[in-house]
């Protein structure tokens, strides 16, 4: 993978408050710098409260700074239009959440086809694309199963699969463990591991250190701000 | 997003909730169902009605006594008499072939011991000739006959009075104790308006006049005419000579009614195109109900999968995308439900067809008109829908509960 000098994601003084009734606000996040690299993996962490699910959806491009800047690959994305972020979401980001990762009573295959029908990905190059990827996952199999009906570390499997189907520049997982037994979870972090091995930046917000520890770099929130920020020695 | 995909997706939303999508789609099916029923049976027995006409012949025009269509049918207050026709035949009117006369009454009519009321026509033998009903025994009635007491007997009546397959030719029958001869038997070419024919007896014009009902009123009097393109100048010229012989001025209006059989076609149509027009309204106010419930499911919909936006969002979709989509949803909706109720029109209007032997007509105009207009209702009902759950922010999407 190249490497440039330009961070993959970039935030300067990101400020976010969430509008409570007429006059008043909640601040999520209260002067956020931060930068990510491309290759990297990082665990987001804090209690619940501290910002870390906002700080997630400005990375990810699913919502917009209420002050400061917002780069990603050293263009200002601030002022870009939905349909422009949509554009990025699309093809430089891959998403894995905690909840509803799958569209409900559809196959797994057509789940993980998805996205490329919003990136015009011809159909000839679809189905060769959504089995390497469930390959990756180990979880080719189950391709025609319904969505309902697989087992949670499936579904996150199969999520996972999704996020790498457009070869985005960075997955975002949002507690992609938090509802799995420990032995799954620790399965999933494996393949986002080898994922990391193989070049792809990977971010993760989490609240357990267990989960963490696979990370490279691990960043601490609290009440909105960056408490610390350390490299893992592994 | 392909086009083929989107269907597939929304076809796939509507089978989840297929129960749901059925009931919203009654009020599509209904207003359908109903226009297709209506405008196929409406043509239907036009075409009918069309092919008895013309059965008929088409060449000639009618004159009843009364002064509109309704006292032409319930009987006017000046009657028409045999006066009337002589005055017709002395105005020489170039373009008259012939014609013909008729009146009738109700009598009991007997043989031996069966005896049965039936309708008795009196008529010239022009009648006869236009009416064509088929001679299955003996003769009609002629010219010479015109006062005697000769009778043709409807197919129907012969069965009743002497039994099943039996020839009468000579045999006699009274008509209120007059011996009358039999002469004939007839029966309707197969139209509805000959058949008649099958239940009547038929008698000179004279014999009922002079014999029967003892006065010289005529209920129809037929004209036929040598050029069919000349019929409305004919029929102004007959008007003019009635008018003079019965006195009427110019202030006045007819006591009696001219009617082509084109004209009466007209009619007919007409009363059809009205009533369709009226379904029709009827029908547009079930597809805007039909929509109202469209519209209403799909912003349940919209509300419910929020978060399936949201992830959509997420994943790529942009605002006209997820707009496709449920736009897409809706108008397959009411296009399967304008399907259904195309189906169930043509089923109906088969059945009544059936029921009352009028062509099966299939309109492909109106067919193709009503999958557009269904499919119209769901574009138009969705747009509200779609547009808010296009516009909806991925970030509220997503965090919806």
């Amino acid at each position: 993978m190249i490497k440039n000098n330009i961070p993959l994601i970039s935030l300067e003084g990101v400020i976010k408050r969430y509008p409570i009734g007429i006059n008043d606000f909640y601040q999520a996040l209260n002067g956020i710098d931060l930068n990510i690299n491309e290759g990297e993996f990082v665990a987001i962490m804090g209690p619940s409260g501290s910002g870390k699910s906002s700080l997630m959806h400005i990375i990810g491009a699913l919502d917009r700074v209420t002050e400061g800047k917002q780069f990603f690959k050293g263009k200002n994305i601030a002022s870009f239009s939905e349909d422009h972020l949509a554009e990025i979401r699309n093809k430089e980001i891959g998403f894995v959440f905690q909840f509803f990762n799958l569209l409900p009573r559809m196959t797994v295959f057509k789940n993980v086809e998805r996205p490329m029908l919003y990136g015009k990905i011809p159909a000839s190059e679809r189905k060769k694309r959504v089995m390497n990827a469930l390959n990756i996952v180990g979880i080719a199999e189950k391709a025609e199963n319904l969505s309902n009906h697989i087992s949670g570390g499936q579904i996150q499997r199969v999520a996972i699969a999704r996020a790498l189907i457009m070869e985005p520049s960075v997955i975002l997982a949002d507690e992609p463990t938090g509802n799995l037994d420990t032995k799954t979870a620790h399965e999933i972090m494996n393949i986002l591991t080898n994922l990391n091995k193989e070049g792809h930046t990977i971010v993760i917000i989490t609240h357990e250190d267990d989960i963490a520890s696979f990370a490279k770099r691990r960043i601490r929130l609290v009440d909105g701000k960056i408490v610390s920020d350390t490299n893992n020695k592994r | 997003m392909e086009l083929k995909e989107t269907l597939r997706s929304a076809i796939q939303a509507l089978r989840i909730n297929a129960l749901r999508s059925s009931l919203t789609m009654l009020g599509i099916i209904i207003g359908i169902t109903a226009v297709i029923l209506i405008s196929s049976v409406g043509q239907g027995t036009v075409a009918f009605i069309s092919n008895e006409l013309t059965s008929f012949g088409t060449n000639f025009f009618s004159i009843n006594p009364g002064s509109n269509f309704m006292s032409a049918i319930t009987g006017g207050d000046e009657p028409l008499t045999t006066a009337d026709i002589e005055a017709i035949e002395d105005a020489n009117i170039p373009n008259i072939e012939n014609i013909a006369a008729f009146s009738y009454t109700s009598k009991v009519v007997s043989a031996d011991e069966e005896s049965k009321r039936t309708s008795v026509y009196g008529m010239t033998p022009q009648a006869q000739e236009m009416l064509k009903p088929d001679l299955i025994y003996g003769e009609f009635l002629s010219e010479d006959d015109s006062n005697n007491r000769v009778v043709v007997l409807g197919s129907d009546v012969v069965e009743d009075l002497f039994g099943k397959d039996t020839n009468p030719v000579g045999e006699s029958i009274k008509i209120d104790d007059i011996r009358f001869v039999v002469i004939g038997v007839s029966k309707s070419g197969g139209s509805l308006f000959g058949s008649f024919f099958n239940t009547a007896v038929n008698i000179p014009l004279g014999t009922l006049q002079n014999q029967i009902t003892g006065n010289d009123e005529i209920q129809e009097i037929d004209i036929g005419v040598r050029n069919i393109d000349l019929i409305n100048e004919t029929m102004d010229e007959v008007e003019m000579a009635l008018r003079d012989h019965r006195h009427i001025s110019d202030m006045e209006e007819n006591d009696f009614v001219l009617q082509s059989f084109e004209g009466a076609l007209d009619t007919f149509e007409t009363i059809t195109t009205l009533l369709t027009v009226f379904i029709t309204g009827i029908s547009a106010i079930s597809l805007l109900v039909g929509g109202v419930g469209v519209m209403n499911i799909m912003l349940v919909s919209v509300t419910e999968r929020t978060k399936e936006i949201g992830l959509l969002k997420a994943i790529g979709a942009k605002r006209k995308d997820i707009l496709t989509q449920f736009l897409i949803e809706s108008a397959v909706m009411t296009t399967i439900g304008g399907f259904a109720g195309i189906l169930l029109g043509l089923g109906g209007t088969f059945l009544i067809s059936v029921a009352f032997g009028i062509p099966f007509i299939i309109s492909v105009p109106w067919i193709l008109l009503a999958v557009g207009i269904s499919t119209l209702v769901g574009v138009v009902f969705g747009i509200y829908p779609a547009r808010k759950a296009a516009d909806l922010l991925p970030i509220d999407a997503l965090r919806y509960e």
